[in-house]
């Protein structure tokens, strides 16, 4: 039997992360995504465990090889948009990105900042990062984004006197603070312990 | 990775890795090696060990092993990762010989 929803989840991706677990406690799993609509096929409830992951800041080839990486481990793994927009023939500067990977187009990453990771429960934790650094690395990733479109909107609302763009700068603030928080919170547990 | 950067010795992940590599082996095989030789008690997430691999190939201490193409890359470690690892041993031996000599193992 087959289930579609339709969800939008953009940044939040502990919320997307925390949904597809939740249907997969409920015996679904995930056959198909789109831009919105997640298909879903029954199968054993709790058998499946998912993990949702930023890769919008590696260039193509990156991507693609830590794709394939992922699936060499058995893993399923699904290309997720982070942003709904219409985007034929896009092309997107992003100063947060490593190098290679600051303009992205259809061709590259564009619509495709996620990975929806799915492993067969097999009793253990289920974690892609697993050490201290490498996790802090991950949500510098992650917060990176949030910081340029503050600034930038923060410069476009300042120079044109637009509160409208004042106010999308702070809140773009939000998420970047939260993921600062993270990222204080694991710099001083690494200071205890090793990893 | 902050190997050589604090006192000169590796992460346990990384020594564990280079390892590893003694036989030539792609990630997963690497990762299964870690947890089965730890009794899970290292257990490695891929995303970890896709960095941790990339780091070491750019320090030229491991590098891509002939045969394997694609999807599953195989790896193995140099001539270079080999004398890093054997430094390693020796530091920790030492490590060793002086803590039984001041807790009093024989």
């Amino acid at each position: 039997m087959e289930k579609t929803c339709y969800r939008f989840f953009g940044g939040f991706l502990s919320a997307q992360e925390k949904w597809l677990n939740k249907m997969a406690g409920e015996g679904y799993r995930l056959a198909h995504v789109g831009k919105l609509a997640y298909k879903f096929e029954t199968y054993g409830s709790g058998k499946v465990q998912y993990r949702v992951e930023f890769i919008g800041a590696k260039p193509k080839e990156d991507a693609e090889e830590y794709y394939g990486f992922l699936e060499s481990f058995g893993y399923r793994v699904f290309y997720k948009n982070i942003n709904l927009n219409a985007s034929l023939g896009k092309i997107r500067w992003r100063p947060w990105a490593g190098k290679g990977g600051k303009i992205a187009s259809n061709a590259t990453t564009y619509n495709r900042e996620l990975l929806i990771v799915e492993k067969a429960d097999n009793g253990k934790p289920f974690e892609l990062h697993t050490t201290y650094e490498d996790k802090q690395g991950y949500y510098k990733a992650l917060g990176k984004p949030y910081l340029s479109l503050a600034l930038m909107s923060a410069a476009l609302g300042i120079s044109m006197q637009a509160w409208a763009f004042c106010i999308f700068s702070a809140c773009s603030l939000i998420p970047f603070g939260a993921y600062q928080a993270e990222l204080f919170r694991l710099k001083k547990q690494s200071r205890e312990k090793e990893w | 990775m902050r190997d050589y950067v604090k006192g000169g010795a590796l992460t346990e992940v990384t020594f564990y890795i280079l390892l590893s590599l003694y036989t030539p082996k792609h990630g997963y095989a690497a990762m299964q090696f870690i947890e089965e030789k730890t009794g899970g008690r290292l257990s490695l997430g891929a995303g970890t060990l896709y960095g941790a691999l990339h780091s070491l190939q750019e320090k030229g201490w491991i590098e891509p092993s002939g045969s394997s193409k694609g999807r599953k890359k195989e790896y193995a470690i140099t001539a270079k990762g080999k004398s890093i690892a054997e430094q390693e041993l020796r530091r920790l031996e030492e490590l060793a010989s002086i803590a039984n000599g001041i807790m009093g193992k024989e």
